[in-house]
C-alpha cells in the first residue's frame, strides 16, 4: 500500500488522465492501476474531477450540429449494415472481420469527406477569397494602367505631331509676314514716288520733258523731270517705253547744255522698276534731253549712234 | 428526437451500445458531452467555426474507433476528451490554420473577439469563474495550460520558466482543489 500511495503522490496519475504521457509510461500506470485498487480509484477520482471540469466549461453547439453528424454517421453505419447483409455467411467470426474490415475503411472515407467539407466548405474559401479578390483587383489594375500608359502614349504622340505642324504653321506665317512687310515696305516706297509725281506735275517749277523716239527705235519714249532752280533731275519710270537693256548695257542720260553733252548718270530699263521715280545727276542748265545705250556704267561721251530717244526743254 | 428531450444512458450502457454500433449512442454521448467536448476545443483553437468542425470529427472518430476503447483503462469521457484535444492540437499546428489565423482581416478579428467576449459573460461560465479565483492562481493556471489550451505539462514549463517538478506538483494541487469543490 506503501508503494501506490507513494505513486500517487508523484503526480503521475494526473498526467496519465490529461493524456500527457508517453506509451510506455501509460503502461507503467495501467499495470500500477491493475496491480493496487487504490491507483484505480485515484485515477476514476482524478477522471470524474476533470470531467465536471469540462462540464462547468460546456459551450452549448450551434443547434443542428447534431444533425449533421448523426447524417454522417447513419452514412457509414448504412454501409456496415448492407456489407453485413450481402455477406450470405453465417459463420460469426468472418462475419465479425468482415464488419472491422469495412468499418476501418468507412473510417478514412468518414474522415476524409469530413475534412474535405471543412476545408473546402469553411476554411480554405476564406483565404483563396482573400487571395483572390486582391489578385483580382491587382490584375484590374495592370489593366487599368496599361490602357492608361496606351491612351497616354497616343496622347502624347498626338500632341507631338500638333505641334510640330503648329512649327511648320508658324514658320510658314513668319515668311509670309516678311513677305507682307516687304510688300508693305515696298508699297509705302511706290506710293511717297508716286505722291511725288503729282507734286512735280501740279508744281509749275518742275518742268516735264518729254523725250521722243529716235530712228533706230521709233516706239520709245519716256519722261524727265527738272527742276531748274534746284537743279534736279529725275527719270519717271511709270511713263518710260523703253526696250529692256541686257546685263552689259544700261542707259545713259545726257543734257544738251549749250550744244554739248553732260552726263546726268545711266538708269535700267525693267518690266518691273524697284523706284518709280530715279533721281539723276544735277544740272543747271539745258536746252535738250537724250539717252543714248551705253556699256553697264556709262561713257565719258555719248555714243551717237545709239541714242533712242530726245527731247527738247519747252520753255 | 426532441430537441429538449435529452438522452442520457449510464456509462456501461453507453460504452456496450458505442461498441454494438447503435446509433443511439452516439445520440446520447452528444446530449451529454458535446457541450463539454466543444468547451475544450475552442478554448485550443480558439475559433468558433473551426471548434464545431473539429466537434464533428471528434464524434465521428468517437463512432468510428470505438472498438480501440478500453474500458479498464479509464472513462470513456477521458478517451473522448483525449480525442478531441488531440485533433484540435493537430489542427492547430496544421499549416492551413496557422495560414488561417495569418490572413484573418480587422472584420473577422472583431468577430473573433465578440465570440471571445460571449463565452467570457456567458452565465454559466460566471459562477465558474468564481469557483476558479477561489483556487489558488498558479496551480490553476498551470492546469488550465495543459487541459485547456493545448500545451504539454513540457511546454507548460518551459512558458512558465518552472522545472518540471513544480508543474506536475501544481497540477496535482489544482486537480485536488477541483476533487474537493466537486465532491
Amino acid at each position: 500500500m506503501e508503494e501506490a500511495k507513494a505513486y500517487i503522490e508523484t503526480g503521475i496519475l494526473e498526467l496519465y488522465v490529461l493524456g500527457q504521457l508517453d506509451a510506455r509510461e501509460q503502461q507503467e500506470v495501467e499495470e500500477m492501476a491493475t496491480k493496487y485498487a487504490a491507483v484505480k480509484a485515484e485515477i476514476s477520482a482524478i477522471e470524474v474531477a476533470m470531467e465536471q471540469y469540462a462540464i462547468k466549461h460546456a459551450i452549448e453547439p450551434t443547434s443542428g450540429l447534431d444533425k449533421q453528424i448523426f447524417e454522417k454517421i447513419s452514412i457509414s453505419a448504412n454501409e456496415v449494415n448492407t456489407d453485413k447483409g450481402s455477406a450470405p455467411v453465417n459463420h460469426s467470426s468472418i462475419n465479425h472481420h468482415s464488419l472491422n474490415h469495412s468499418s476501418s475503411i468507412n473510417n478514412h472515407a468518414a474522415i476524409n469527406s469530413g475534412s474535405a467539407i471543412n476545408h473546402g466548405a469553411k476554411i480554405v474559401p476564406l483565404n483563396a477569397d482573400h487571395a483572390a479578390s486582391t489578385i483580382k483587383t491587382l490584375r484590374y489594375a495592370l489593366v487599368a494602367c496599361v490602357g492608361l500608359l496606351v491612351v497616354s502614349v497616343v496622347a502624347l504622340y498626338s500632341t507631338h505631331d500638333k505641334l510640330t505642324t503648329a512649327n511648320q504653321q508658324i514658320l510658314a506665317l513668319n515668311v509670309d509676314k516678311e513677305k507682307f512687310a516687304s510688300t508693305v515696305s515696298f508699297m509705302k516706297d511706290e506710293n511717297k514716288d508716286l505722291q511725288e509725281i503729282a507734286t512735280i506735275a501740279a508744281d509749275p517749277t518742275w518742268k516735264a520733258v518729254k523725250l521722243a523716239g529716235t530712228k533706230i527705235s521709233p516706239q520709245a519714249n519716256m519722261m524727265v523731270y527738272w527742276h531748274k532752280q534746284g537743279q534736279h533731275v529725275m527719270v519717271d519710270n511709270t511713263k518710260m517705253a523703253l526696250p529692256q537693256n541686257d546685263a552689259a548695257h544700261q542707259y545713259q542720260l545726257w543734257a544738251i547744255v549749250d550744244g554739248k553733252p553732260v552726263d546726268l548718270g545711266v538708269f535700267d530699263a525693267t518690266a518691273e522698276p524697284k523706284k518709280l521715280l530715279v533721281a539723276m545727276k544735277e544740272v543747271g542748265n539745258a536746252q535738250a534731253f537724250a539717252v543714248t545705250l551705253e556699256k553697264r556704267g556709262g561713257s565719258i561721251s555719248p555714243t551717237m549712234e545709239k541714242m533712242v530717244a530726245m527731247g527738247g526743254v519747252s520753255i | 428526437m426532441a430537441p429538449n428531450k435529452k438522452i442520457s444512458l449510464t456509462e456501461e450502457d453507453l460504452v456496450r451500445a458505442l461498441k454494438d454500433r447503435e446509433k443511439i449512442a452516439i445520440q446520447a454521448l452528444y446530449d451529454m458531452y458535446s457541450g463539454a467536448l466543444l468547451g475544450v476545443i475552442f478554448r485550443i483553437v480558439q475559433h468558433s467555426e473551426i471548434a464545431e468542425d473539429l466537434l464533428q470529427d471528434t464524434f465521428i472518430k468517437i463512432w468510428n474507433s470505438a472498438d480501440n476503447y478500453d474500458s479498464s483503462k479509464g472513462r470513456l469521457f477521458t478517451w473522448m476528451i483525449n480525442i478531441a484535444r488531440n485533433l484540435s492540437i493537430d489542427k492547430l499546428r496544421s499549416k492551413d490554420f496557422r495560414n488561417a489565423n495569418k490572413n484573418q482581416d480587422i472584420e473577422n478579428n472583431v468577430d473573433f473577439i465578440d465570440q471571445q467576449r460571449k463565452i467570457t459573460f456567458n452565465a454559466d461560465t460566471m459562477g465558474l469563474k468564481d469557483m476558479v479565483t477561489a483556487l489558488k492562481p498558479e496551480f490553476n493556471s498551470v492546469l488550465d495550460m495543459v487541459y485547456f489550451k493545448g500545451y504539454t505539462h513540457v511546454e507548460a514549463a518551459e512558458e512558465l520558466n518552472l522545472p518540471l517538478g513544480t508543474v506536475k506538483t501544481r497540477i496535482r494541487m489544482a486537480i485536488m482543489e477541483l476533487r474537493k469543490h466537486f465532491n
